[in-house]
């Protein structure tokens, strides 16, 4: 293994490569299971960054830890994005995990892939990326809801948007989706320092 | 390799497949109403039954004419802020099912070498194609692997039930992550060396067994989808414009 690894030099190798698949894999469905109890429910569905962020936080820790390279997160924010494309999401949704995914990288990066603070602090942000389609709704409610009222849509709409959905829920749903983030990426550098590292685990 | 195309009905290229996507988000993205909303799942039904889906088919329409009836019941009937959550929620839930229900057509129709032996062809970077593959191929292997975590789960005695789970949280949790992760990252390792051997480094261009090429019937179908989305385009701008 040693040998390989040196020979390639210092860019992401092609061990770094299918780990940063794999590990993709796992973040995808930690954030599908944690998520879609939330979307398909009207009321709750502002939440559903909230409840993607609370369980893939340690796989995305031990992750970083392993490859400990730029652009391996960022390769997986490209990889979530078009999983998320393709399989039909909102496409703001894939676009803002893209996005938080390049942050997340340089984030991360600032303290070389090393510091646990950083590293917790790019999974909060890579879990801000659900937020996308949400902020598309509330710049601009009217443009979302043109597809069901047709042109005229009514003053009353507008009306609760403003008075109810703008702030308080926007709000709520950072704040949600903040804190369930940061108790995952708790959870996940403690388990890191329990179980992965004594093991050998991380690079 | 024609014999078998024929017997599952449409073959296209993986390539017209992502382009038929694209399409369809623009398209759903600028739906001037429902009616082309649904005029657009309509189209991909037919193409659907092209594919020879028909079961797929009926159900995906049959429901999404239930959401749609629903969704005018609503908008008549409804005020205030439950009014606003189902505007919401609808918003979101129409913007994706048609897109959803493309995708469902596309994953069950293409195999991933054909998929990867198209985005070779785009000339997609390599850093992107092969964490691609490896996550399309693992996502059924955690499947399998939590079926043997929630066995052995059992075997010790802790559950892996939501009660478990409320009864025992860290314990709960580090059964499920712990095993989860370490066989992740052994099977990084060995699918690495694995695909070294089989020359994942070889920089030649891929070969396929499969031939990937346009067709009459790829052409057609993404003249259809584009000017879909250009006769949206011209009743949505001669509306507002």
């Amino acid at each position: 293994m040693s040998n390989q690894v040196n020979s390639m030099g210092k860019g992401l190798t092609v061990k770094d490569l299918v780990t940063t698949g794999i590990f993709t894999a796992l973040v995808f469905v930690f954030v599908l299971v944690g998520g879609i109890f939330f979307a398909p429910n009207p009321v709750l569905t502002f939440f559903m960054p909230a409840g993607s962020g609370l369980l893939a936080g340690p796989v995305f820790l031990l992750m970083i830890a392993k490859v400990q390279k730029r652009w391996s997160l960022s390769i997986m924010g490209v990889v979530i994005c078009i999983i998320w494309f393709v399989t039909g999401m909102h496409w703001a949704f894939a676009l803002g995990y893209l996005i938080m995914a390049v942050v997340a990288d340089f984030v991360a990066g600032a303290g070389q892939y090393k510091s646990k603070k950083l590293n917790s602090l790019a999974y909060i942000l890579f879990s801000l990326g659900g937020t996308g389609s949400y902020i598309v709704f509330f710049a601009d409610p009217n443009g979302w809801a043109q597809t069901m009222l047709g042109n005229g849509t009514e003053q009353g709409y507008i009306d609760t948007m403003q008075a109810t959905a703008n702030t308080g829920i926007l709000i709520a749903m950072f704040a949600a989706a903040i804190i369930t983030s940061a108790i995952s990426a708790f959870v996940g550098c403690k388990m890191l320092k329990k179980q992965f590292e004594k093991a050998g685990i991380t690079a | 390799m024609s014999g078998e195309r024929r017997k599952k009905g449409l073959w296209l290229d993986p390539r017209t497949k992502l382009f038929l996507i694209l399409i369809c988000v623009l398209a759903s993205m600028f739906a001037p109403s429902l009616a082309y909303q649904f005029a657009l799942v309509v189209l991909i039904a037919i193409l659907g039954t092209f594919f020879g889906k028909w079961k797929y088919v009926i159900k995906a329409v049959c429901f999404y004419a239930v959401i749609c009836v629903l969704t005018v019941w609503i908008m008549a009937e409804m005020t205030g802020t439950l009014r606003t959550m189902f505007i919401a929620f609808l918003g979101l839930f129409h913007k994706v099912y048609a897109c959803g229900m493309l995708a469902g057509i596309v994953l069950s129709t293409t195999k991933v070498n054909e998929f990867l032996s198209a985005m070779n062809r785009v000339h997609a970077p390599k850093k992107l194609v092969i964490p691609l593959a490896v996550m399309l191929r693992y996502i059924p292997t955690i499947q399998e692997d939590w079926r043997y975590i929630k066995d052995a789960m059992r075997m010790r005695d802790v559950s892996p039930s939501l009660g478990g789970f409320l009864s025992h949280p860290g314990m709960t949790v580090e059964c499920i992550y712990v095993p989860l992760m370490m066989t992740a990252s052994k099977a990084a390792d060995e699918l690495s060396i694995a695909s070294v051997t089989r020359g994942i480094e070889n920089p030649n261009p891929r070969t396929c067994l499969v031939q990937i090429k346009c067709g009459i019937a790829d052409w057609m179908i993404m003249t259809v989808a584009v000017a879909f989305l250009i006769f949206e385009l011209c009743v949505r701008g001669g509306v507002i414009g």
